[in-house]
């Protein structure tokens, strides 16, 4: 399952949430905000602490709106 | 594959207010519609927690400003793409061209809303601590600094207003300007009025200092010409917009600080093509103005497609 670690305030993440939508792509989302193990799931997966990040298998990861990298990263 | 030709009467660069506001219009007026939009639909609103300002609606969060907007333009048939982005434009040309990745569209009105962005820190340091410290988008990353110090650069209304919403979580927030404050008064008296807050006026960054992270920053007073070190854990910079017009600068003419050249009318020198919002040069730019800049490109777009189905190209 594609995982996508947001916050509800981000506009960068609304727009990759609708982009997976727009593909067709299933996804949780994780809440940093608001899910204390979420936040650091995220932090340990990138080393940091910004969002929207997306991951498939929790190692390879997307950080921020790329269409490319998430095309390329999701296989779309 | 050869991309597909799309038939438009309309195609609008740029989803913000005026851009929307333009859509909503020309889709009232059935035309078909179609908004481009390369980064955040809502463009610099998008990130505004609070506005206070926009007729009718005491206090609104420009996310639910859009949003309503949006979905009012669509309500009307306006398609809104936010994926497929520009890659070139041709707007001397009958139709204008505008190249997107997956799609060429054959416009008989372009209206130009791109708007602005916010500019970067001038320190050759900013690269290295963007994202660790340098932050532009109070909405996703203020939440990193609960409990914090921070520093928001800026004195204009998107800087107080960044600093107001940003003592949600910080303990102690400076806002450090260059000059004189030049926020809307009920701004900055809300700032004054915090506890968390304090202003510092007459001040520059001049330098960012930190391991991995930012930690502190150097700041020249202007009145003494002293430097002082402040700790901080973050800062939010909103130091003005520039304009975004790189798209169109071999097709438009341009002022000096990068805005289009276009009348109360929003016509620029090409037939057919219209400026919207604060892209184009004028002297005042607010959410009221670009609404009404969108209206009056989108009526005067459907006057001119509707004369020149009639044989007549007038500009």
């Amino acid at each position: 399952m594609v995982k996508v670690y947001s916050l509800t305030t981000c506009p960068w993440c609304d727009k990759v949430k609708k982009y997976l939508k727009s593909k067709g792509v299933e996804y949780q989302e994780l809440n940093i905000e608001t899910d204390d193990e979420a936040f650091k799931a995220c932090q340990a997966l990138t080393g940091d602490e910004a969002v929207p990040v997306v991951t498939k298998d929790d190692k390879n990861y997307v950080l921020g709106f790329d269409k490319a990298k998430i095309d390329e990263l999701l296989g779309l | 594959m050869a991309k597909e030709r799309i038939k438009k009467d309309v195609v609008i660069i740029g989803a913000g207010m005026a851009g929307l506001t333009a859509a909503l219009y020309a889709g009232r007026m059935n035309l078909s519609v179609l908004v481009l939009e390369s980064a955040i639909v809502g463009g610099q609103i998008a990130n505004a927690t609070g506005i206070e300002n926009y007729p009718g609606l005491p206090n609104v969060s420009g996310k639910d400003l859009i949003a309503a907007l949006q979905s009012q333009a669509e309500n009307f048939g306006a398609v809104v793409d936010e994926f497929d982005e520009i890659q070139r434009v041709s707007l001397k040309e009958d139709p204008k061209i505008v190249e997107t990745e997956e799609h060429i569209y054959e416009a008989e009105t372009v209206i130009i809303a791109t708007g602005m962005e916010r500019r970067k820190l001038p320190l050759q340091e900013e690269a290295k601590y963007a994202g660790k410290g340098v932050h532009y988008c109070e909405l996703c990353d203020g939440h990193l600094y609960q409990g914090k110090t921070i520093a928001v650069m800026g004195g204009g209304n998107a800087a107080v207003d960044a600093a107001n919403f940003l003592t949600k979580y910080a303990d102690k927030l400076y806002l450090i300007h260059r000059s004189k404050l030049r926020a809307d008064e009920a701004s900055q008296q809300k700032l004054r009025e915090n506890p968390k807050a304090s202003i510092m006026l007459e001040t520059e960054i001049k330098a960012l200092k930190g391991s991995s992270k930012l930690e502190t920053v150097e700041i020249l007073d202007k009145s003494t010409g002293k430097t002082e070190t402040l700790a901080v854990d973050g800062i939010f910079v909103n130091i003005g917009v520039a304009p975004h017009t790189e798209l169109f600068k071999d097709e438009v003419e341009l002022a000096s600080d990068g805005r289009i050249i276009a009348g109360e009318d929003c016509k620029t020198k090409l037939p057919g093509v219209f400026v919207a919002g604060d892209v184009r040069e004028k002297e005042i730019r607010q959410l009221t103005t670009a609404a009404a800049d969108g209206t009056t490109a989108a009526i005067l777009a459907e006057k001119y497609i509707s004369n020149k189905k009639r044989g007549k190209i007038l500009w």
